[in-house]
This record gives structure tokens, sequence and C-alpha cells, in this order.
């Protein structure tokens, strides 16, 4: 890449909406995830808890790279998949809410 | 719209803000979590009137045993702070232990001893992790900063595709170069150990940054998820609620003879280890009830081991209650944390953890001051605001050094009576602080690094000088370690003082080198 991209020529309401999408929306994600995965481990919900919370960061900071990687229409796809982990985590308690 | 760049250019972008703004934070986290390393240390160097009696834990005892007897017969509980290798002070406190007032008394006389009040080595633990906010506030900044680093790590790997090669590269005295070298060579050479404290560090408060899965598996209710987690915590609060909490109600209680609370040390020591208990606590003193508890220091073991205690009948010797083994997940848990704390392994690993957390600190201000170098020959549009990341840098890589070595100093000087005197350390420590961030901001770059170099190099020089005029007696072995290491890194950045001092044609060099470096940045 002799060719440099020239740093004062990136778009700023892409790397904001880049940033804005990383930051909360990664959170929001990992969020779901970590539920998601908790819900669905074949452990006790103890355990279940802790491994999914623990692998949580790694997820996280995967996430945002991730959106740093690629172009930002991709990245738009994080959405569904975000409120399927949500559904897939939350479903059970806003269905029944028997749990706990 | 613009062409999607290539992988290493985002990922160098992502890695070059993330680690610029949040690289100042960082650097503070991480140069304060080194010298939270030897927090008892710098405690016990910042209260020159304890004297280290060198008397092991069964006489200390027994000196603190009948001190409580003398002067708190009727408490409904002594809680007794043993000496250790790190903190040879004996401490005694009556009632509940969170709350009581500690009592320093002498390891051999059992004379009581007030020491100078002060901020202490867990000034730089709590800073470390809070950054002297409010401690919630704090703790999510923190865990930001901490999650930035993950991400500046990752990204750093990917565009350092050469990692092996550079690994044995380092061009000292090759202006740009070198400083790209030199965070390359600190970044790689540790890698392990960055992942592994930021990470784990992480993990520390796990269930307060990442709390989904206790909302989705437990509606969110944190002491359901404690009782199922650790049973036996819950029966053990309960228990001491019903013998400490009410001492008016149950006091009436028959008197009985304990046995010696030296038996207890023996026990104890047996159970974790010679050397590895940090406290212990009787129930209800001298009643037919009487319990005596023993907990081990935090690195009996690589699992963090808080709160964890073993449990005897005080009159009879018979064990009441050991505790249970940690169950797996939650065992990786304190085993994270604790790789984190650094309790485990003694001194060695001490200084090793020591060592790293140095080169780290060293990494993250290398990165601060690689940015500015590198951009320091473009254009002249972006000076405003390259003048700007500049006096930041040096306020906060070389202010907080000054201001931490400004504490020592204020520990030593400001009267030992002083009313607050630790409110007027921790001024001491902001204000200096606070100079060396307008001093940056007045001085030109060069200049501005060299004298504040100078300043914390002098100071740190200055160290061991000044506890042998201060303190009252001949250093023992834990102030001459302090005194020792201060000379150490004062000459290490006396070293670095010089080098700035002897190059003040490096931007000059370094823009001379421009294309050939730029072309290795991108690679």
């Amino acid at each position: 890449m002799s060719n440099p991209v020239s740093k004062t020529s990136v778009v700023w309401p892409s790397t904001l909406g880049r940033i804005v999408l990383a930051v909360a929306g990664g959170y929001l994600f990992t969020y779901g995830f970590t539920a998601a995965l908790a819900r669905l481990l074949p452990l006790e919900r103890v355990d279940a808890l802790i491994g999914a919370t623990l692998l949580s960061f790694a997820v996280y900071s995967g996430f945002v790279l991730w959106v740093f990687a690629r172009p930002l229409r991709n990245a738009l796809w994080a959405l569904p998949v975000t409120l399927l982990l949500l559904l897939i985590g939350f479903g059970p308690q806003w269905l029944g809410g028997v749990q706990g | 719209m613009s062409r999607q760049p290539s992988l290493t250019q985002s990922m160098s972008a992502l890695h070059t803000w993330a680690g610029l703004v949040l690289g100042w934070l960082l650097f503070a986290i991480f140069l304060t979590g080194t010298l939270a390393v030897f927090d008892r240390e710098l405690t016990w160097w910042m209260q020159p009137e304890l004297q280290d009696r060198q008397v092991d834990q069964a006489s200390a005892v027994q000196v603190a045993q009948r001190w409580l007897a003398a002067n708190q017969r009727d408490a409904s509980a002594w809680n007794i702070g043993l000496p250790t290798a790190r903190d040879p002070s004996l401490s005694v406190s009556a009632g509940e232990q969170r709350r009581g007032q500690r009592t320093l008394i002498d390891a051999e006389s059992g004379e009581q001893i007030t020491p100078r009040e002060t901020a202490g080595g867990s000034f730089f633990f709590r800073f470390h992790y809070t950054l002297h906010m409010p401690r919630f506030l704090g703790i999510w900044v923190v865990g930001f900063a901490a999650m930035a680093m993950l991400v500046a790590i990752i990204s750093g790997i990917i565009i350092h595709k050469k990692i092996f090669k550079d690994f044995f590269t380092f061009r000292p005295v090759k202006g740009q170069r070198s400083w790209l070298d030199g965070h390359n060579a600190s970044a790689v050479l540790l890698l392990p150990f960055h992942l592994m404290i930021t990470y784990t560090g992480l993990v520390i408060f796990f269930l307060i940054y990442m709390p989904a899965a206790t909302d989705a598996l437990y509606g969110g209710d944190r002491d359901a998820l404690l009782r199922e987690l650790r049973p036996d915590a819950q029966q053990q609060q309960g228990a001491r609620r019903g013998e400490g909490g009410r001492p008016s109600r149950e006091v009436q209680t028959a008197s009985a003879a304990m046995l010696p609370l030296d038996h207890f040390i023996t026990l104890g020591e047996a159970h974790y280890g010679a050397g590895m208990l940090s406290s212990l606590s009787v129930a209800q003193p001298g009643r037919v009830n009487a319990r005596v508890e023993v907990r081990p220091l935090l690195g009996s073991r690589l699992e963090l081991t808080k709160g964890e205690a073993l449990a005897f009948n005080a009159i009879t010797g018979e064990l009441l209650r050991a505790p249970p083994p940690t169950r797996t997940s939650l065992l990786v848990q304190k085993v994270m944390a604790g790789l984190h704390f650094a309790q485990f392994g003694g001194y060695p690993m001490r200084w090793l953890y020591f060592i790293c957390g140095l080169v780290s600190s060293a990494m993250i201000a290398s990165g601060l001051v690689l940015y500015t170098v590198k951009r320091r020959r473009q254009s002249a549009a972006q000076g405003v605001w390259l003048r700007q990341v500049e006096w930041l840098n040096l306020a906060c890589v070389g202010g907080l050094m000054l201001a931490c070595v400004a504490l020592l100093w204020a520990n030593r000087l400001l009267p030992a009576d002083l009313a607050e005197r630790e409110g007027w350390e921790l001024r001491v420590f902001f204000g200096a602080w606070l100079a060396a961030l307008l001093h940056a901001r007045l001085r030109a770059p060069l200049r501005g690094w060299l004298e504040q170099l100078a300043a914390s190099a002098v100071l740190l020089l200055g160290l061991p000088l000044l506890d042998l005029l201060t303190a009252l007696a001949v250093p023992d072995r834990i102030r001459l370690g302090v005194d020792l290491t201060g000379l150490g890194l004062g000459a290490l950045l006396a070293l670095a003082a010089w080098k700035v001092s002897t190059r003040p044609t490096a931007t000059v060099r370094a823009a001379r080198r421009a294309p050939a470096a730029m072309a290795e940045v991108q690679s």
C-alpha cells in the first residue's frame, strides 16, 4: 500500500458511526451474547453464568475489531444478530418469567 | 464514498486512536498498578515509627493476646493482624473487624505505637483501579480503558506482521525507528504479560462489567447468585452475626479458659503452610462459646483467597469449619484474579510482576511518544493538535512519575503530627502533578521532558538519603529495599534525561528518515 489513504480524508460521520457502533453496539451485542451463551451452555446455571461472563471481554474486543475491519454496511448485520441473541437470553424471562 | 482501507490500515488507525486517547489513562493505571505490587512495603516505608522486631507469629500473637486481655477483656470479638514477611507490624482491634479502629502495638514489648498518618502504598493500589474517583465510577472508567487496551493489543498484533523478526531488531540511536523498535520490542517481548494482566484485570469485576448472564438467569438478583455460588459464605456470615453482632444479649455466657492463641497459629500453618497466615480473630473471647478464626495471606496459593478462614473451638481446639473447595468455574475466575493480584510466589514473583509492569508502562509511554515523533514531520496543519498531544504526553507520563515520588517525599517532610496528614500528602501528590502539567504546557517539548525526567530522577536518587535523615532508626530490610529500588529507578530516569539532553537534533534526524520509516510502519 504505497498509495496512502490521506489521514484527513477519513470521513468523519462514518468514523463516528463506527465508534458508536463499536463501543455501544459492541456492548449490547456482548450483553446479548453472554446472556444467550449462559442460557445455552449445558452446565449448572452458576457455572454457565461464570463461563459465559468470563468469555465476554474476548467477545467484546472481537466485535470492536470486526466493526473496524469491515465496511460499515456489513457491520450493520450485527443488529439482527444482537436481537436474536437477546431473544435467546431473555426470551424465557419475557415470555414466562418463571426462572430465578 | 471513500475506498475501504485495507485491514492493516484500519487496524493501524484503531490501534493509534484507541492507544492515544486512552493511553494517558492507561499509563496512570499501569504505573500505579506496578507500584501497588509493593504496596505493603511502601506503607511500611511511609511509617518509619514502626520497627521490625523479627518475632515469629506465635510469639507475636501471645503479645497481642496479653494486650487484648488487659485492655479489651469484655469485647465481643478480638482481631489480630499478624506480622508477615511483607509487613512486620502487629495490630489489634476489638469488635467487628470492618469498623474496628486498628491499634498498632510493638511485637516485642506490647506497647502501643502511634505511627504517622499516611496515604500509604495502598493509595497507589486504590488509584490503580479507581483513579481517585468515586469507587463505582472509577471502576467503570478503568474497565473501559482496559477494554481499549485489549483492543489496542490485538490490533497491534494484526498490524505487526513481522512479529518474530522485529523481536530481534533494536536500533537504539536512530530517532523514530528507535521509538518504533522500543515500542515493538517491549510490546512483543511481554505480549503474554500484557494480555494476561489486561484480561485478568477485567475479570476481577466481571459481574459488575457484564451483568448479562446474572440478569438473564437470576433476573438480576445478585444475592440469589451469591447464595448459590458460595453456600458456605452465607452460613459463615450468619454464624458471625449470631455470635459477634449482639454482645449485649450473649455476654452473659459462662467464662472459660481459652487455649493459648499461638496453638491456633500452629494449626493454621498446618493447613496453609508456614508463614502463610495473615490474621486471627476470636469471637466471644474468654467465654465457653469462644471461637477462633485463622485467615491466610491472599497469596497462600494462586487462587485469590479473599475472605477465607479456618474456624476452631477456642476452648478445645477442635476444627469447626474448613473452607470448602471452590467450585471449578468460580476457581477459574479466582485464579485469574489471583494472577492479576500477584500475591502468590513470594518475592521472586513480586519482582517479576514489578519489572513486567515497568516494561508495560514503558511500552505505553513509548507508544504515546511515537505518535508525536511520527506526526512531527507531517504537515504544519497538524501543528496545533500535535502541540496539545505533546504537552499532554509529558504531563501524563513525566508528571505522574514526579507526583509519585513527591508523595514519598511529602510523607517524610510533612510534620509527623500534622492534622489530616493523609489529606496533605495527597494534596502534595496532586499539586506536584498539576505543577508538572502547567510546566509541560509552558516549556518546549524536549526541554520539558528533560526537566521533568531530571526532577524525578533527583528525587528518586535522593530517596535513600531522605530515609536516612528522617527515619528514627537504621533502615531495615524492607525500607532498604524501597530505598535501593528508588535508587535504581532514579538511575534509569537519569539515563533517560541524559538521552533527551544529548539529542537536540532528533527531530531533524527523524524528518530525514521519514520516508523509510513510514514505509516500515505501513508494511
